[in-house]
């Protein structure tokens, strides 16, 4: 019967129930066990079925107490907010991504073919100067788009990643923090009377 | 409805949580089928029905003794009253039932 004690106190550990409080409730359950146990009662006759879970019934006794609080729903729609922004930020990125992709390789097709006509141009039959400038202001523009789209590009990408970290479980800080408290839950548990 | 049959073992004189559940018992009420009396008596102190104090108990340790208080009395008779009435109209729709059960 002292395990199931010891399960309740490792769950109001968990629960940050107050510690003189934890301690009293263990005080009691530990003692009228003791004793049910002595008169040839099972956990069961005491605890009903509470009995088979342990983590339930401790729960449920401070929560009946009022000495844990259970979580406010503006934190369950914060959560599912949180859930719901990247994937949206995800799926803009990701569409921006591809336009970006697309722009930049058809932008390039065009600067090359305009490299490809101006090239042949023999110097002797060279136009102009003031035809000349047109090729070069059409690559400049080209050129200018093509850093737009890689920047825009490279940028949606690092939106991408940093939505898929925020949305990633392992950075969610509340499951940092309930991993934190279990590995808090050592063997010492709770100090006992 | 268990929250004012503790209120009314509790009547009996004060009593620690085991102590509760062999009155209840004693009465012919087992109530640790559906659960267990220690969520219901923290409740009660948590609404301020009750009050504690700790003593000790037969040769053994130092225990947390529950007992009504003013507004645990009062809420005990409200209730009281309110099952009665609702006891009285129930019987009075089936108890014009003849009804009987064989094996």
């Amino acid at each position: 019967m002292s395990s199931f004690v010891d399960e309740c106190r490792r769950e109001w550990k968990r629960l940050r129930v107050p510690a003189p409080i934890a301690n009293e409730m263990a005080a009691d359950l530990e003692a009228d066990l003791a004793e049910a146990q002595t008169e040839g009662a099972s956990a069961e006759q005491v605890l009903g079925s509470g009995a088979f879970d342990p983590r339930s019934f401790a729960a449920s006794w401070a929560a009946e107490r009022g000495v844990i609080h259970a979580p406010a729903p503006v934190a369950k729609s914060h959560r599912s907010l949180r859930s719901l922004v990247p994937v949206a930020v995800a799926c803009v990125a990701a569409v921006v991504i591809v336009a970006s992709a697309v722009a930049l390789l058809a932008g390039g097709r065009s600067a090359m073919t305009s490299v490809a006509v101006a090239s042949p141009i023999d110097p002797r039959h060279a136009p102009p100067a003031a035809a000349r400038v047109f090729p070069t202001q059409i690559d400049g523009g080209g050129y200018h788009h093509a850093l737009g789209f890689a920047v825009l590009l490279a940028a949606m990408v690092a939106v991408l990643v940093l939505a898929i970290l925020y949305w990633s479980p392992w950075t969610d800080p509340g499951r940092r923090s309930r991993r934190h408290a279990f590995a808090d839950d050592g063997p010492d548990g709770l100090h006992r009377y | 409805m268990l929250d004012l049959c503790l209120l009314s073992v509790m009547q009996e004189g004060p009593a620690y949580g085991y102590e509760m559940t062999k009155r209840l018992r004693a009465r012919g009420l087992t109530i640790v089928g559906e659960g267990s009396i220690y969520p219901l008596l923290g409740r009660l102190e948590r609404d301020g029905l009750v009050q504690t104090h700790r003593a000790a108990s037969n040769g053994g340790p130092p225990r947390k003794y529950y007992e009504a208080s003013p507004d645990g009395e009062r809420t005990l008779a409200a209730g009281v009253s309110e099952w009665r009435a609702t006891r009285d109209a129930v019987d009075g729709v089936l108890g014009l039932v003849e009804a009987e059960v064989r094996p």
